[in-house]
């Protein structure tokens, strides 16, 4: 990757997009290298991007075959304005209590999340971003 | 094999919001960033300098992930795999400007020359839109 900024400091720019309650995509490589994209919900914090998922969806376990992980945040007043951010997964922490997917809804909803599925079990993903390109680094 | 769209597919293809593009680049990693699009006929068409390294990617490897989302209510979504299976040169700038005017209702402001268009075939819908994946 030619360009961009390499290191976990992310520029005050990037942190101010990141503070908003704005969807990130998160791209991920299936078994096949094909490229898969998903809406997510995330926080920035501490250095790192913190997202939360079901444990049978794909892209955590694309996640696991394959750490690293491409995000894009876009601006929602400005589509050009973009980050991408190449991170790379450092740690998967269960959720059983699933508090970590509670606060992240109270971000984005102001409420707790739904109640849990049967069978559903949430994990949280500590991410590592490594490098950001765009028009917004 | 190319699938087609279903009419809500269709119905969400034609609101106003870029796509965002996933290619992958020769070491394996990804690249993502959002594009303006159109659909038509079934094939999704984006828009760029001849040098963007999405274009590069995709004479490698012609696979590419589509994600449209709706701006206003996220949970409004769609994943579209496909493949490019054809592109041209833009001469003249007549297709971005075409978009400019889906996009922002204005001429193209930026560089006509250079561009090329790619036509995309859908392979594969996920997402809320279709009530699946």
């Amino acid at each position: 990757m030619a360009g961009g900024k390499t290191g976990s400091a992310l520029s005050p720019a990037l942190q101010k997009l990141a503070a908003l309650p704005i969807l990130a995509t998160v791209a991920t490589k299936r078994a096949d290298a094909s490229v898969q994209l998903n809406p997510v919900w995330f926080e920035l914090k501490g250095g790192f991007i913190w997202l939360n998922s079901n444990t049978s969806r794909a892209w955590p376990k694309n996640l696991q075959r394959d750490p690293e992980v491409t995000m894009l945040l876009v601006d929602p007043k400005v589509p050009d304005r973009y980050a991408q951010i190449h991170g790379r997964l450092v740690s998967l922490i269960p959720d059983p209590q699933h508090e970590f997917i509670d606060h992240l809804a109270e971000r984005y909803t102001g409420r707790k999340f739904r109640d849990l599925e049967p069978d559903e079990h949430r994990v949280t993903l500590k991410i590592q971003p490594v490098k950001v390109t765009g028009a917004l680094i | 094999m190319a699938v087609e769209l279903s009419p809500k597919m269709q119905g969400f293809t034609e609101e106003v919001f870029p796509a965002i593009i996933g290619t992958s680049r020769k070491d394996g990693s990804v690249e993502v960033v959002p594009v303006w699009f159109e659909q038509k006929d079934g094939a999704f068409w984006i828009n760029g300098g001849k040098n963007r390294g999405w274009f590069k990617h995709l004479q490698r490897d012609p696979r590419i992930t589509l994600l449209l989302i709706d701006p206003k209510q996220m949970f409004r979504w769609a994943q579209v795999e496909g493949r490019m299976v054809n592109w041209a040169e833009d001469p003249g700038g007549d297709h971005i400007n075409h978009l400019s005017h889906r996009y922002l209702k204005t001429d193209y402001q930026g560089p006509r020359t250079g561009r090329i268009k790619i036509q995309i075939e859908p392979v594969r819908v996920t997402g809320s839109i279709d009530g699946r994946g």
